[in-house]
């Protein structure tokens, strides 16, 4: 504890900076890293080599070598430079390695150093050749700047939406400028550039000189310039080896300092954190490293071996061969806590916790001390706070515990403060862990980082196992943590080449199963992007939703397989469009062919056809040979589609002779009546005048009645061989309608009529004619007469008859027709009567 | 009435700037609104009304705003079609998912009267997906079904897409304690006896006779005895309907008249009133007794004219016929009955009707007759009708007795290959060969026709046969009260096998014993292709038999006339 502070430099009168191991690097170079090419990505992110790289030999041995390694010095990848010169890498945000081409090409690599893309940077830049080339991070994704060999600048902001942006000439500028640097206000990059004592700002439009306010006198270079991670500080190094810190706007200066080292440094990074006390510059040199800020001393360093910087959020990471070191400004809670003599609330409190531990009456001393002056709240805060800025799972742990010592002793502490400390300590040091290599601090990358991202970082270096059991123990929601895991492990498991389908599709079933939020047609796609289009087949298979089956197999061209995925998720629409799609995919033939075996499309194609395309229906029935639907078809035409009677004959007779191809003679012979009907219903309307088009045979016949044209409608009824009972019905009905009484009543006697007579006696007495129901009435069979005589209201023959036939039946109905007085006689006789046959 | 009536009647729309209302049907709406909103269903027949009515727009070089809102649902074939004709780009399209209307305390209606002839004709499969949705609805408004029974292809297909529903979108209902303890879905098909026969239920015989479009019904002058007709809303609410709906017409009027005495008598009491208990009486009772009043005159103006229309038709002989044809004797007289029939022209719907109940009751006709009794009906009713003819073979409403008995082996063969979940695949000249009804086998198995000793009082019905006078209980209720009761359809495979649903009869228990034994009480079932009242009459009074509450979700309110109009061709 004693040593606590003894990394601890101060600079100036507020701040202190301390600088501590990461790593020890694992390793193995044999090039000093200045022989390299070196990119790191920022958050703790991956470290990219190019050793070899200026060389231009054909002989493989010294071809360069790109090779990728953890934080940690793991390695992740090596691969044989076989592409162009490089002139410089960099990382994306997504963590991809741009590796930028003299000819302009920056190729793009994976993680793994798997080749993903690669795009150019444009023509001007093709036939310059690239000078120089920075990447940088923006808010809208990572950007690429290029000097040329013109001195011409380009840049694009975004290489995941590539526009390039060709920047204004700089006037006079016959060399290339002394450093450079892109910087980001308001949302645009601009480029920062020296040439001689003189800066210039070169924007989307015009390039413009700017000069920094309170520059010391005297200048006649820069040397070196440096923008802080957030892009709103710059530090400008002159060849009097002063160093000017103001804002990147160039409005204002922050400080100044004159290191008196004359030689241009490697690097010159700012040292800084949201909220810092201080703004210090780091510079290194070959062997010397400084941290400098508004402090007339420096922090002074010395490196032991070729270093790195990396500036992050809040420090700076240093790497050499041997080791991956981490200096930043103390933050505020651990400076409280640990500096010497403080007297601090979190001290305090610390110091109460170490005493209970040792079992002393110092704890509770200690503990009055910060509850008399009421600040246990804030020292429990500040423990917590410390805690996460430590580095040591020890120095953690005796700090949480302090915190949790301090919270016995407060009524309502809300806990959740500590327990999220507590989860997100135990996942950075997961992280953090050597075999891993992701050095995250918690404040301030870890925060900005996002839980969501970190995952997202983990499943790129293929940790699977590590992110889902961190999903796990912060049981993040399966859809958004556990399921997109597996589900990318998934997408990782059917690049693997060397596996076979069936194997690879099972090993993905078992460990994903049903897991919710899987889309097995994501991996699907993906196993076809790898081009194991049977493999994505198979993963198809295991996807519940039919409807998520559909668009990827239509993509692989295995619309037959679509259509009948799409027929089995009941989902009309979703076999529509793929039978669009079969449609201009196919020929006619073939699509038709493949209807034929699914009738649910088919029904729905008929469909679209019945009212869109019908000349299609008409040759979907002809390829299926369906004549009963091709003749029923036509008969709709006869009616709906054509108007000239030619016509409407001539569709019958198509229609007629597909009814006798299906053999269906009855609607053959049905249809060549109606042809019949016709012609004639036209002869008709031509020499009888009035409207016969279209009316049934049955109204044909009525009408020709109606119309007095006995002896034509029983000429038609004759050919058309209409049934003597419906011939009968017919004219009965016609000549009561006409009230013809008289030829009705020739009618009936012309022959006995076969449907009887007690329809003329209902047609008369519709008509309200007592007195012609009563002529037929006797002409009633017996079983009827009843019913007749009670129709036309003579109750009192009817109930003779009843009783004459002795049928009980009649003579409840006649019973039930006697009304009060009048028929009262009539009642008491089919009583007697009913008596008698009961006696009987 | 239409659902939209229901939900926003015309003076709502008015408030909300509606200029006018048109149909969207044949002939082109004529209006000088700048903006044109069009509520249909997805049916191409409505896009091209749409877009001649663009198209039209477009030559005479006017511009306006289109807004297409399709209920329940878009489909890619509409967007094709509005796309095909060039106007895709001119009208906006959105989405109603209305899919539900409740009708009454007990019923809710798909208002899909298309379903039927879209789904047992066409054999288009698009509603299919709207019913799951809506059974995906009700369950996240009323828990998880514990019991789920279903019969028919259609409705297992429903219910095995709304089980992906629900299993895509999980967590939502599971744990909810489920509030309706059985789900029961039965395709139309399964019981086409029930729906063609001529309704005597009170409820029933409006609809057959006045037409009950979304649960109101227009009477006319000859009911209101005034000169106006007038629109009226049946349900619950209706205190006098109430009590009747369910009724054997028959007791209709005894009530009815009954009631009129108590009116009078409520009315009568004012005479001995003082001023107090007079002002109480017309504060308080007048208002509901001019109500009731007027309810009453109604239906007794609806009874009459009822009346008269079925005695006009000869309607004992009709019933007559029809409970012989479901007995199954005197097939011979009944045949002529319905030659008659079709001779005298009585009506294009009702011969039809009469054919296909003697069709599906003797397992299609014998040759002779089926051609002679199409070719009388051709000569009466006209020939396009040949078209009727074919869709009502397809949909195996009527056909041909197989000659002899030698094909059976074969049918039972292709049945069984037809309920095979892979066939859906068969064509279209086997599936009426599959829909043997094996009606007369079922009612025995069942007992659908009641064996009376003496008169059936339908006073006091024993079972759900009351319906029908007594003649017949509804195939469809009876195969849901043996389902319920046995919780499966255990011991019932041969009706199953009649029914040709050997793959096609599900049940589904969930094990959880969560359910309260109210909820077991209250059983929803679903009608895919339609239900008639007299189904809903007699599965109410099974509740009260029983002590179930039936809750009643059907794709549209059927019956006879309607399901044989489905069928239909008619000119243009």
């Amino acid at each position: 504890m004693d040593c606590y502070t003894a990394n601890w430099n101060p600079l100036g009168d507020s701040a202190f900076y301390r600088k501590y191991e990461l790593y020890s690097m694992d390793w193995d170079l044999k090039e000093e890293l200045r022989d390299c090419l070196v990119a790191a990505a920022p958050y703790g992110g991956p470290i990219a080599l190019l050793r070899n790289p200026w060389r231009k030999e054909k002989a493989a041995s010294v071809r360069p070598v790109l090779e990728i390694y953890s934080a940690s010095g793991m390695p992740l990848a090596s691969l044989l430079w076989k592409s162009g010169p490089v002139v410089s890498l960099g990382w994306s945000a997504e963590e991809e390695l741009l590796c930028v081409q003299e000819d302009g090409v920056v190729l793009v690599y994976g993680l793994h150093g798997d080749f993903r893309r690669h795009f150019s940077m444009g023509n001007e830049v093709l036939q310059n050749r690239v000078l120089d080339a920075r990447i940088f991070h923006t808010e809208f994704g990572s950007g690429v700047a290029i000097l040329t060999g013109a001195h011409r600048f380009t840049l694009s902001a975004n290489v995941g939406d590539l526009k390039l942006r060709r920047m204004p000439e700089v006037p006079g500028l016959q060399s290339a400028p002394s450093c450079w640097t892109t910087l980001c206000q308001d949302r645009v990059a601009h480029i920062l550039l020296a040439v001689g004592p003189d800066l210039y700002l070169l924007d989307h439009a015009a390039c413009s000189s700017v000069t920094p306010p309170g520059l010391a006198p005297g200048v006649s270079s820069f040397l070196q310039m440096a923008v802080s991670f957030t892009y709103r500080h710059l530090a400008l190094f002159t060849d009097t080896g002063y160093i000017w810190m103001g804002t990147a706007s160039l409005k204002e200066k922050l400080c100044e300092f004159n290191c008196n080292i004359r030689a241009p440094p490697k690097q010159m990074v700012w040292c800084s954190r949201p909220r810092s006390k201080e703004r210090a510059v780091v510079v290194a040199w070959e062997r010397r490293l400084m941290v400098v800020g508004d402090a007339p001393e420096s922090i002074q360093f010395v490196l032991d071996e070729d270093s790195y910087l990396v500036p992050e959020l809040d420090g700076v990471r240093i790497f050499s061969r041997s080791t991956h070191e981490f200096l930043h400004e103390v933050p505020v809670a651990s400076e409280e806590i640990f500096k010497i003599a403080s007297m601090a609330p979190g001290a305090l409190l610390l110091e109460a916790q170490k005493e209970y531990e040792k079992e002393s009456q110092k704890a509770d001393e200690y503990l009055r001390e910060i509850q008399e002056l009421g600040q246990l709240t804030q020292a429990v805060q500040q423990c917590i706070e410390a805690a996460g800025h430590e580095h040591r799972p020890d120095m953690q742990k005796s700090l949480l515990r302090a915190a949790s010592f301090g919270k016995c002793f407060l009524d309502r502490f809300p806990p959740d403060s500590f327990v999220r400390m507590c989860q997100d300590l135990r996942v950075l040091n997961a992280v953090r862990d050597y075999h891993i290599g992701i050095p995250l601090t918690y404040s301030h990358r870890y925060k900005q980082l996002t839980i969501q991202v970190l995952l997202d970082r983990l499943v790129l270096r293929r940790l699977y196992p590590l992110a889902i059991q961190i999903c796990e123990y912060l049981r993040l929601p399966e859809v958004q943590g556990v399921s997109r895991i597996l589900a990318h492990w998934a997408c990782y498991k059917v690049q693997q080449k060397d596996v076979s389908d069936e194997d690879v599709a099972r090993a993905i079933n078992q460990k994903l199963g049903d897991t919710p939020g899987v889309s097995y047609s994501d991996i699907a796609a993906r196993a076809y992007g790898c081009g194991r289009t049977e493999l994505a087949i198979k993963l198809l298979e295991y996807e519940p939703r039919s409807g998520e089956q559909v668009p990827l197999l239509l993509k692989m061209k295995r619309s037959k397989l679509a259509l009948s995925k799409a027929i089995e998720s009941g989902d009309t629409d979703l076999v529509f469009t793929v039978l669009l799609h079969l449609k201009n995919e196919l020929n006619r033939g073939d699509f038709f062919m493949t209807l034929r075996n699914q009738p649910m499309a088919l029904s729905l194609y008929r469909q679209f056809c019945k009212y869109q395309e019908l000349e299609t229906l008409k040759d979907l029935y002809n390829q299926d040979d369906n004549h009963q639907e091709l003749g029923s078809f036509h008969i709709r035409a006869s009616y709906a589609a054509e108007e000239r009677i030619e016509g409407r004959v001539a569709a019958l007779q198509t229609a007629a002779d597909a009814f006798y191809k299906a053999k269906n003679e009855f609607a053959a012979k049905a249809t060549e009546d109606q042809m019949r009907l016709l012609r004639l219903q036209r002869r008709l309307e031509d020499e009888l005048g009035g409207r016969f088009l279209d009316l049934s045979l049955h109204d044909t016949v009525t009408t020709l009645i109606l119309g007095g044209h006995n002896k034509r409608a029983e000429q038609l009824a004759r050919d058309f061989r209409i049934p003597d009972k419906r011939l009968w019905w017919l004219k009965l009905t016609a000549l009561a309608d006409l009230e013809d009484w008289e030829e009705l009543e020739k009618f009936s006697k012309s022959k006995k009529s076969p449907i009887g007579y007690l329809p003329f006696v209902e047609i008369c007495m519709k008509q309200h004619n007592k007195y012609e129901a009563k002529k037929y009435t006797s002409r009633v069979g017996p079983e009827q007469k009843v019913k007749a005589l009670l129709l036309v209201g003579d109750v009192a023959q009817a109930a003779d008859v009843a009783i004459e036939h002795r049928n009980e039946a009649e003579l409840s109905l006649v019973l039930s027709h006697c009304t009060g007085a009048t028929d009262g006689a009539t009642a008491d006789k089919i009583q007697r009567a009913r008596a008698q046959a009961q006696k009987k | 009435m239409s659902p939209l009536d229901r939900i926003a009647n015309v003076s709502i729309l008015k408030q909300h700037e509606v200029d006018k209302l048109y149909k969207v049907e044949s002939k082109p709406a004529v209006s000088s609104s700048e903006q044109l909103c069009f509520l249909v269903r997805p049916r191409i027949k409505n896009m091209r009304y749409i877009a001649n009515l663009v198209n039209a727009d477009k030559l005479a070089g006017r511009t306006r705003k289109y807004k297409v809102i399709f209920s329940p649902q878009k489909f890619y074939a509409c967007e094709m079609v509005l796309e095909e004709e060039g106007i895709y780009g001119d009208v906006s399209c959105d989405e109603w998912a209305f899919s539900l209307l409740p009708l009454d305390v007990d019923l809710l209606s798909m208002e899909l009267p298309e379903f039927f002839r879209d789904y047992f004709l066409e054999g288009d499969q698009r509603w299919i997906n709207t019913v799951a949705q809506a059974l995906h609805l009700l369950s996240t408004l009323y828990g998880p079904f514990p019991n789920c029974y279903g019969i028919g292809r259609c409705a297992k297909m429903s219910y095995e897409l709304w089980r992906k529903l629900e299993d895509e979108e999980d967590g939502e209902t599971k744990g909810r304690r489920p509030e309706i303890g059985h789900i029961f879905l039965l395709d139309r098909d399964m019981d086409f006896v029930t729906a063609l026969c001529s309704q005597v239920v009170y409820e029933g015989l409006v609809d057959d006779t006045f037409r009950i479009k979304c649960g109101s019904v227009d009477f006319g002058p000859e009911v209101t005895s005034s000169d106006k007709s007038l629109k009226v809303l049946l349900n619950a609410e209706d205190k006098v309907f109430n009590e009747i709906r369910n009724e054997h017409f028959s007791n209709v009027f005894g009530f009815l008249s009954q009631k009129a005495r108590n009116l009078q008598a409520q009315y009568d009491r004012r005479r001995g009133m003082d001023i107090k208990q007079m002002k109480n009486f017309v504060s308080q009772e007048l208002k509901g007794l001019k109500q009731e009043h007027r309810l009453l005159s109604l239906h007794i103006g609806a009874c009459e004219s009822i009346m008269k229309k079925k005695t006009k038709q000869d309607f004992q002989e009709l019933i007559k016929t029809e409970h012989a044809l479901l007995e199954g004797f005197n097939i011979r007289e009944s045949t002529s009955y319905i030659e008659e029939h079709i001779d005298r022209q009585v009506s294009p719907i009702e011969s039809l009707r009469l054919m296909c109940l003697l069709s599906i009751t003797e397992n299609g006709l014998i040759p002779k007759d089926y051609r002679s009794l199409k070719t009388q009906y051709l000569q009466s009713y006209g020939p396009e009708h040949l078209l009727t003819f074919s869709n009502l073979r397809r949909a195996g409403l009527l056909t041909e007795q197989a000659p002899g008995d030698t094909l059976t082996a074969v049918e039972s063969k292709v049945s069984k290959l037809v309920t095979d979940k892979a066939a859906g695949k068969i064509t279209d000249a086997f599936s009426s060969l599959a829909k043997r009804s094996n009606f007369r086998a079922i009612s025995k198995k069942l007992n659908l026709i009641p064996r009376v000793d003496g008169e059936y009082d339908l006073k006091v019905p024993r079972d759900m046969a009351y319906v029908f006078s007594g003649a017949y209980v509804p195939l469809s209720c009876r195969i849901i009260e043996q389902v319920l009761e046995r919780r499966s359809w255990q011991g019932l495979d041969e009706v199953v096998r009649l029914l040709n649903c050997s793959e096609l009869a599900f049940t589904d228990m969930t094990k959880e014993d969560k359910a309260s034994s109210e909820s077991l009480r209250l059983i929803l079932v679903v009608f895919l292709g339609g239900c008639t009242f007299s189904e809903i009459s007699a599965l109410r009074f099974l509740g009260r038999e029983k002590g179930y509450r039936f809750i009643f979700l059907t794709t549209a309110v059927t019956n006879s006339a309607r399901l044989m109009e489905a069928m239909s061709e008619v000119k243009a």
